[in-house]
């Protein structure tokens, strides 16, 4: 059993999100509560010839609203969304970096970079020769440009670093921020995921495989748990969240949204695609444990929620496995019916939406839910948002590849 | 008159810099429009691309403002049309 402590015990004191269904705190939960549907064409590029038609997509995004315009210039829109998410966090907040010590504040951020713009430079090599690459491609593309715009945009001059673990990204990074905290590697983490995902190649690639699905009407695209359901539909967005010790929230009198209670990893060790129900199990009762309650205190599951035939069912599995017979009681949802997949960013998205849920005694529905499968016979709370009190949310990731994620998040009780 | 060569360079320094009522002339370095090494880089590779022309490192190390830069370009300009075959 742990022992806690003001140090161990690490609190969320600000959030901030871009996102497919608005890039506000209160555009973002109300288009969660009233279960709206993003997913909409793809307009970012031309989907001729591609099999999948939809996505979710950011609308009318302007960087210059978080950046000058020469910040702008040099980021690509995975590090917008970072930097426009990590600084509606930090005014949520209410941290004031003056009276901060900069080397005590860190930054941990989940994702994968531009790595589509390395397709378009190659090309510029082929036609043009070497000297004519972009010169920004290296500022607008690395994954570990993301975190460092987000410092030079904030002034943190603590831990600054990148996590990908595909889909578990976002989730990992607050997990990596958690423990850090713990060891008082620094005061205040500035934590969660990017992605920007829609593009051709990602569209492309990911399709290819199977994984995305190809149905054109965006009402029917993402519906996760559903008979009927076909693969998942990307999304792009961001998702920043400050933690920080209890010890330093109650020395500036925060405001304390919730606690990150705790995390858990796993890995599926099987194969690139396919996951197995038992190390998914792994990593949620690892991060159950790790926040030192029982499956008996889960309230909601913020589910991983893919749309995918095998996501979904395994993900059943393994929470039946954890939960055993409350399973059927515990309600589960996935944002991502809503809000597509959101890559790296989704498990931080949808730690704002677990925290809110918690905040507002609401858990977000699974929409586009018409036929159950009897392979997933779990209450997904269809279509309706739902009052209900929650103690403990459990917020699951599992990546493409087979890396899992389990998040604990808590009511903060002093 | 004013000398095109001149123009664009000017046009091309003052949108990649974000400057675009900075003071421009003949005297102007780069440190005058705050330009960082990332900037000066964007700004050659799009002078390249803006003359058809290729600006080695070595060629420039001691160029120190505007009117070394127009001077450069035109003789390279004047190079490559006394010798098409050198173009690339």
């Amino acid at each position: 059993m742990q022992t806690f402590n003001h140090h161990n015990r690490i609190v969320i004191t600000g959030l901030g999100v871009v996102s497919p269904l608005g890039s506000t705190l209160d555009t973002f939960w109300d288009g969660l509560i009233n279960g709206r549907n993003s997913v909409g064409p793809i307009t970012l590029f031309d989907p001729g010839d591609f099999s999948v038609k939809v996505a979710a997509e950011v609308k009318n995004f302007d960087p210059c609203m978080y950046m000058d315009i020469k910040r702008a210039d040099r980021t690509g829109r995975c590090s917008q969304f970072a930097i426009a998410a990590s600084k509606m966090a930090l005014e949520h907040s209410g941290l004031n970096m003056s009276f901060e010590d900069p080397e005590r504040i860190g930054i941990v951020i989940g994702t994968s970079g531009m790595p589509e713009l390395l397709g378009e430079q190659a090309e510029i090599i082929n036609r043009k020769g070497p000297n004519r690459v972009d010169p920004l491609v290296v500022s607008k593309y690395r994954a570990s440009m993301v975190p460092s715009h987000v410092g030079l945009e904030i002034g943190a001059k603590g831990i600054n670093t990148t996590v990908n673990s595909a889909c578990s990204s976002g989730s990992d990074a607050l997990g990596t921020a958690l423990n850090l905290l713990r060891l008082q590697k620094a005061d205040v983490i500035l934590a969660g995921g990017s992605g920007a995902n829609v593009t051709p190649l990602a569209v492309a690639a990911t399709g290819r495989i199977g994984a995305l699905s190809r149905e054109a009407d965006p009402c029917k695209a993402s519906r996760p748990f559903d008979l009927n359901r076909s693969g998942f539909v990307y999304g792009e967005g961001a998702g920043m969240l400050v933690l920080e010790t209890l010890e330093h929230a109650l020395k500036r009198n925060a405001c304390i949204l919730a606690e990150l209670a705790g995390a858990g990893w796993s890995f599926d060790a099987i194969s690139e695609t396919a996951p197995v129900p038992h190390q998914r199990a792994k990593a949620m009762q690892l991060a159950i444990q790790d926040a030192g309650i029982t499956p008996r205190d889960i309230d909601y599951v913020n589910a991983h929620g893919t749309g995918t035939r095998l996501n979904d069912s395994i993900e059943t599995k393994a929470l039946k496995l954890v939960l055993g017979g409350r399973a059927f009681q515990v309600p589960v949802s996935s944002n991502k019916s809503m809000l597509g997949h959101l890559g790296c960013a989704a498990g931080s998205v949808e730690a704002v939406a677990s925290v809110l849920s918690i905040i507002n005694c609401v858990a977000p529905p699974t929409i586009n839910y018409d036929t159950p499968d009897p392979e997933c016979d779990l209450d997904y709370i269809p279509n309706a948002a739902r009052e209900t009190k929650i103690y403990a949310c459990l917020s699951n990731s599992f990546g493409l590849g087979g890396q899992n994620c389990c998040l604990v998040i808590r009511l903060f009780e002093q | 008159m004013t000398d095109p060569i001149e123009e664009k360079l000017k046009h091309v320094s003052l949108k990649i810099t974000r400057k675009p009522d900075a003071h421009f002339d003949g005297q102007t370095t780069f440190k005058d429009l705050d330009a960082d090494s990332l900037d000066k880089v964007q700004i050659l590779v799009a002078l390249e691309e803006e003359f058809d022309i290729e600006i080695p490192d070595d060629e420039i190390s001691d160029i120190v403002n505007m009117q070394g830069f127009v001077e450069y370009i035109r003789k390279k300009l004047e190079n490559n049309m006394n010798s098409p075959g050198q173009q690339q």
